[in-house]
């Protein structure tokens, strides 16, 4: 027997609350914001047409816009940068400890708390030593007083503490993902290979990091569209202050559409942010298959 | 020949089942710095929850409280928990249950009958799961308002967030429904058809059953985001009595900002649930959370 047949009602009946719903919530926005944001409006007086002006006033005048895109990228660049670390804990725990549940699960631990618990947890952390904030008191007990600072509403470091949250919160979350895959290597090869004389850290370099590729992959790519997307966290600890400093395209977003009420302003952002999250899934997807089939 | 390889194999065992005691050592040291970075933070947390303001602002982070001050954890407790607890239940049961239904019949149509637009349904979830959810906030909060629901004032009713918290799950769940459904062998449907067992009643008897593994993944996965979810709560949401766990627990910081005891308690009461339930079923849930990057 075939895939069943029937009749087109019983499909409709299965397929469209689930397709309309979805669609009305995720796709008919994105097309509604693409009409919003060729528009003046705050939402409550008259919509002026101004054509593609939104998007031309965001790249060449909005002295927040190219900053935030930078503080973006920045922060997809940290994020898959601790993945390869991330990689050889794993291997290291595979191979060092009898019992890796442990270990692995608690460095999990972290990833399945909300962002505002993460994000007002280091908040409090990174507070003024006379406000009761860890890292300046620890910095304090070590002699360093002179590098104590709030952290949050110094210019230079706030972006560097927050990049620092995102890469504490999630290392769990990328390492069980490399352990997991590095456990579903058949161990017939590692024999093998023990056989011909490759073992330890041969073995990792020859087996373990060939074979572990696509989940590699798996991880960079969450990795990036997460941090493309990370900004709740932002806006929870700083909401892209101070004085802008860590603004990411998403934050600079919101804050546009929300907080100063420009529809079609803040709709042209986001409808940047949606391309060049299209744009890189692609692009990752396709530096990928390259690699794999070179591997291969 | 042969001698020599089985003797070079012997003794290349050894190393690799007693590694150095050095490098062993180091490795557990590097394992357990880890640890105390992961987790430190949390009991650190703990800690300062129970401390009185006079105690946290003295700067000594590592003594411990005096006296236990349970009082911040009552002043939290008594700033609408319970009720923000509940909210966070009945949102996320809500969810759950409904992204389950839709997803797993949709997942179902595509798998098992036979129609043309089978790929391009599966296709245009497929395409969601790469939208950045938060281009979505601004034209669903218009949206919204146009329909009336939700008024004026951004004073959402629950179903505000629950609407597109289902819509941001489907793609993930359909996608992981799908690849399980899709290995069901054929014959089960078909005696179940010779039995007279129509559709609908072969998807309810026979079909769910069978998918309660990834039903379990979809159930952790959604579980996980939607629980943590802020941003859209706190956008769509400013009644009280409305508000989830998150979306309270971050209200109730920025309202008592200097009542560091009770922020404290108010974090550890946020974080209780998870770590609970993470407590009673840490492997469950973190292999639900691989295997849902995995697949997605």
């Amino acid at each position: 027997m075939n895939a069943l047949k029937v009749p087109a009602r019983t499909i409709a009946l299965f397929v469209l609350p689930c397709l309309l719903l979805y669609v009305c919530l995720v796709f008919v926005p994105i097309f509604f914001s693409i009409y919003t944001s060729t528009f003046d409006w705050n939402g409550i007086g008259a919509k002026k047409f101004v054509g593609l002006d939104n998007y031309i006033r965001l790249f060449t005048k909005d002295a927040v816009f190219w900053p935030a895109v930078r503080h973006t990228l920045m922060f997809a660049v940290f994020s898959m940068v601790e993945i390869p670390f991330a990689l050889y804990i794993a291997t290291l725990i595979n191979r060092f400890v009898k019992k890796p549940n442990f270990f692995v699960t608690s460095y999990f631990v972290p990833v399945i708390l909300s962002v505002v618990i993460i994000g007002q947890l280091w908040k409090t952390i990174y507070n003024p030593a006379s406000l009761g904030g860890m890292l300046n008191q620890v910095l304090d007990g070590l002699g360093l007083h002179s590098w104590t600072r709030s952290w949050l509403s110094d210019k230079t470091a706030a972006m560097y503490a927050l990049y620092f949250v995102a890469l504490w919160q999630y290392l769990g979350y990328h390492l069980l993902i490399q352990f997991t895959g590095i456990q579903n290597i058949p161990s017939e090869i590692y024999e093998a290979a023990k056989i011909d004389g490759a073992d330890g850290f041969k073995a990792d370099r020859y087996i373990t990091f060939p074979l572990v590729v696509p989940i590699f992959k798996i991880s960079i790519i969450l990795a990036f569209i997460g941090s493309l997307q990370s900004f709740d966290m932002i806006m929870v600890m700083t909401g892209g202050g101070p004085g802008h400093s860590t603004d990411v395209i998403a934050t600079h977003m919101y804050n546009m559409s929300f907080l100063s009420s420009k529809f079609g302003y803040g709709s042209s952002i986001a409808m940047v942010l949606v391309a060049v999250c299209l744009v890189a899934t692609v692009i990752i997807n396709a530096l990928f298959n390259q690699v794999e089939r070179k591997i291969s | 020949m042969s001698q020599t390889r089985s003797t070079a194999a012997a003794r290349m065992d050894e190393p690799g089942r007693k590694p150095f005691p050095i490098v062993k050592a180091l490795v557990f040291t590097l394992l357990g710095i880890l640890l105390v970075t992961q987790l430190y933070p949390l009991l650190w947390l703990l800690i300062y929850s129970l401390k009185t303001n006079d105690e946290i602002l003295s700067g000594k982070f590592f003594a411990l409280p005096k006296s236990m001050q349970w009082n911040n954890y009552k002043q939290a407790i008594d700033a609408h928990y319970w009720q923000y607890l509940f909210n966070s239940v009945y949102v996320t049961l809500v969810t759950l249950v409904s992204v389950i239904v839709l997803a797993s019949m949709v997942a179902y149509a595509i798998t098992r009958f036979k129609w043309k637009l089978a790929p391009i349904v599966m296709l245009v979830f497929l395409i969601g799961m790469m939208v950045p959810v938060q281009a979505t906030l601004l034209p669903i909060m218009l949206i919204f308002k146009h329909f009336h629901i939700g008024d004026h004032r951004l004073t959402g009713t629950r179903w505000s967030i629950i609407l597109p918290y289902i819509a941001y799950q489907t793609p993930i769940a359909v996608f992981i429904l799908s690849g399980f459904m899709r290995t069901i062998p054929r014959e089960i449907e078909e005696s179940a058809h010779m039995d007279g067992a129509n559709v609908y009643c072969t998807f309810r008897s026979i079909i769910l059953p069978i998918s309660v593994p990834p039903i379990m993944t979809v159930c952790i996965l959604t579980f996980i985001n939607i629980w943590n979810e802020y941003i859209l709560a706190a956008t769509f949401i400013s009644a009280e009595k409305f508000k989830t766990l998150p979306f309270g627990v971050n209200s109730f910081i920025s309202q008592y900002s200097s009542n560091y005891g009770a922020i404290g308690a108010y974090l550890v009461l946020g974080a209780l649930p998870v770590i609970v339930l993470y407590f009673l079923l840490s492997e469950k849930i973190t292999k639900g959370m691989v295997a849902g990057a995995v697949k997605g």
